[in-house]
């Protein structure tokens, strides 16, 4: 019994403390280092958040040159399938145009509905938002981790970006800004556990927390009242109670499902986002 | 002269060959830690993602400690949380313990089967992933997808005898040039 425990504790030492031919520096050693680079940035000394600002974006810039052979693989194999795309396509707007030449003179009456459901819902600018902040950013790397479902963008504290700032693909809200370095910037997207969005719903006074579950077909409204129900086709708007975003920004939509449930999925495309606009709480202009 | 020098030049790329291929896992582990959610055919397989970096550490840390240093793994793991977002020094503190566990496993190891060498991985991945957990639940607000984690671990273990036949075949190959 005591000879195994002696070897167990032998064997144990020599894993930790002993350096093979090659190597430089002893486990344990680095084991420790890392517990104090852990300590060092949990009680963020002023030093580790420059430290790591430098860090991020030194990491993210080389990342990102030296994956250009890895995208233009990926460019070409897109093109390639587009071009297929394109044709079945051409078939089928071929088809489309006829129907819409037909439906033409709905326009119209469309147009009127939408101004008066507009005004209905009373999501006209809210001036107690300041709204002077607006800037065009490019994604420079989409990570997905079992952690966090983030986007980098290429601009950060050099251009005014702050933390907490939104962001929007197209016309629609797609994250915020969690992080800023002096080059770059990180978006958490909507569809992050750790996203929380107040929100309400299209033809009713409900409010909601919108919450992201890894899935952009399946995000999760918490908060409802009791016994409510969600009804499929109707929009999820920015609710504004947060103080911070304008109310009446789109978000997400409820659908419903191939098993008949209803589901919300994000209007925005986090996969499709190329350029992204990033404001200070204001609807996409 | 003109044949020494030539000689003396077939020598040198020799060498920076020798030195080039000794070096791949190394050079596999960087880029791994810059790339692995960029480039879906390597790691990320819809659900059958794995660790591909877990798999090169246990793999060589047990098999030829020369030729992966403790440093590069310390190194790849910052990179690693860098990228990903999470704390400074979590991933590298569970490759070190991945590497702690199967260093302790090299050395426990008398004669070396593929199938003790296979389920010795799973109390490293166990060790690994569950420091990396109360790391992340004690130093940081970020929740995470529990699922996801156990499926990425569970392929892990799963796919190390196929990443072992080629790791192994690569060096047979090295070795023999």
């Amino acid at each position: 019994m005591a000879n195994q425990r002696d070897d167990f504790i032998i064997a144990i030492r020599y894993a930790l403390l002993k350096k093979s031919a090659k190597q430089k520096f002893s486990l344990f050693f680095l084991i420790l280092l890392s517990i104090s680079i852990i300590t060092l940035d949990k009680f963020s000394f002023p030093f580790m958040s420059s430290t790591r600002s430098v860090l991020n974006d030194l990491v993210y810039h080389v990342s990102v040159i030296s994956s250009q052979p890895a995208k233009l693989k990926t460019y070409l194999f897109k093109k390639t399938k587009k071009h297929y795309k394109t044709i079945d396509e051409n078939k089928f707007l071929r088809k489309e145009i006829e129907f819409l030449k037909r439906e033409k003179f709905n326009n119209a009456y469309l147009t009127s509905e939408n101004e008066i459901l507009k005004e209905a819902l009373d999501f006209s600018t809210n001036k107690n938002f300041e709204q002077n902040f607006s800037i065009t950013v490019k994604v420079i790397l989409d990570l997905e981790s079992v952690f966090v479902k983030s986007l980098l963008v290429n601009k950060g504290t050099n251009k005014g970006i702050e933390k907490g700032m939104t962001v929007f693909s197209k016309d629609y809200l797609m994250g915020t800004i969690i992080e800023t370095n002096y080059l770059t910037s990180r978006v958490l997207l909507l569809t992050d556990l750790n996203s929380k969005l107040p929100v309400i719903i299209e033809g009713s006074n409900v409010n909601a927390i919108l919450e992201g579950t890894g899935k952009k077909k399946n995000l999760r409204l918490n908060y409802l009242p009791e016994n409510y129900e969600i009804e499929p086709n109707k929009i999820i708007f920015t609710s504004g109670k947060d103080g911070f975003l304008t109310p009446g920004i789109p978000v997400a939509k409820t659908y419903l499902s191939k098993k008949d449930k209803v589901l919300i999925k994000l209007l925005a495309d986090p996969d499709q986002a190329l350029i992204v606009n990033v404001t200070n709480g204001q609807i996409n202009q | 002269m003109a044949k020494l020098t030539s000689k003396l030049k077939m020598l040198n790329i020799k060498q920076a060959k020798i030195k080039l291929f000794t070096s791949l896992p190394v050079i596999s582990l960087y880029f791994f830690s810059f790339y692995h959610f960029q480039i879906p055919e390597v790691g990320k397989i819809g659900i059958f993602s794995f660790n591909f970096q877990m798999i090169l550490i246990y793999f060589y840390v047990l098999k030829f400690p020369e030729d992966l240093g403790f440093g590069n793994i310390f190194l790849a793991g910052i990179i690693n949380d860098t990228v990903i977002g999470i704390p400074l020094g979590t991933t590298s503190l569970s490759y070190l313990l991945l590497s702690v566990v199967t260093s302790y496993v090299r050395n426990a190891t008398i004669r070396p089967v593929l199938t003790s060498e296979w389920f010795a991985f799973i109390p490293a991945l166990f060790f690994s992933n569950l420091v990396y957990l109360v790391i992340i639940n004690n130093f940081s607000n970020i929740s995470f997808y529990y699922l996801e984690l156990i499926q990425n671990t569970f392929f892990t273990f799963l796919f190390f005898p196929i990443f072992h036949f080629i790791f192994s075949q690569y060096q047979k190959l090295i070795k023999n040039n």
